[in-house]
């Protein structure tokens, strides 16, 4: 690989990052190539040494949507981080993609619960409603009960969701510190 | 070696080497690359990493030959944090060699 076919493709690798980081990034290759080349190697050789410029460029995705993440964690952002590092390597589909599964299940699950509990009273006016001869103070009791709890429970999964959410994205980090990448053998 | 495993490693390496004195990009790559057997363009995205994360600080300064350099600086987080990995590594270390060596004297 020539070096215009180097940075061309990672170039078009990088394209969904900010335009200035974009250059930063090729700044630094221009520079390796540049000095590279006055030690007398040749352009082959020194594009050889880096490596593949896609996973050069998978690497700083990950990163540059994990940073995303970290700064404001909203839902497309989380979604996005996780998905470029599942990239990263067929690996993080079992150990990214996996937990992230469970937790987002169990969090919605969670809310599901306190959701259904805080609207029961209203269950039970609709079912008064249509079958008005099995009504019984007990269902009303009862489910008014259920709405308390099941604030209680959005107060909690609230607390629970916002610390899931921030464990996660140090995982992440972490796994983008880790995970692949950067070796001869990967 | 192991792949996850050295990935892990090339921050200590990146840092060791800022610990001394500052350098440029193509530095580190060469000096590293001597002994370890790398894909050189990973170390670039690890580098733009730790300067985020505050670890390094950056500057260009001209050189006689070629373009303008740009170079790395461990500020004192970086220095800290080189610290903690450092010793996490050698504790590391020191008991793989320890089981490394009774495990030749058993045999």
């Amino acid at each position: 690989m020539t070096k215009e076919q180097f940075l061309s493709k990672l170039d078009a690798s990088l394209n969904k990052l900010p335009s200035q980081e974009k250059q930063d990034i090729l700044q630094d290759f221009e520079e390796h190539f540049a000095m590279g080349l006055a030690e007398g190697k040749t352009e082959e050789q020194i594009a050889e040494s880096l490596g593949s410029p896609a996973q050069i460029a998978k690497d700083l995705i990950a990163t540059y949507h994990v940073e995303k993440v970290e700064a404001t964690a909203t839902t497309a952002n989380i979604f996005r981080a996780v998905w470029a590092v599942i990239g990263l390597g067929f690996f993080n589909l079992v150990i990214v993609l996996g937990p992230f599964i469970a937790l987002v299940a169990l969090i919605v699950a969670g809310w599901t619960v306190a959701g259904a509990f805080i609207v029961s009273p209203l269950l039970v006016i609709i079912n008064t409603v249509m079958y008005p001869e099995i009504f019984q103070f007990f269902d009303l009791f009862f489910s008014i009960g259920l709405t308390g709890l099941g604030l209680f429970i959005a107060i909690g999964m609230y607390f629970a969701t916002r610390a899931v959410t921030s464990g996660f994205v140090r995982y992440l980090k972490f796994n983008v510190r880790v995970v692949k990448g950067g070796m001869k053998d990967a | 070696m192991n792949v996850q495993f050295k990935k892990g490693v090339l921050e200590l390496c990146v840092l060791v080497l800022l610990d001394k004195k500052d350098r440029y990009g193509y530095e580190l790559v060469q000096k590293i690359s001597d002994q370890i057997d790398i894909s050189e363009g990973t170390v670039y995205p690890l580098l733009r990493r730790l300067t985020k994360e505050g670890y390094f600080t950056t500057y260009l300064k001209e050189s006689t030959e070629g373009p303008p350099r740009k170079y790395y600086k461990l500020t004192d987080v970086g220095r800290s944090y080189y610290q903690s990995l450092l010793e996490e590594w050698q504790e590391f270390t020191n008991g793989v060699n320890q089981l490394i060596k009774e495990g030749v004297i058993d045999d």
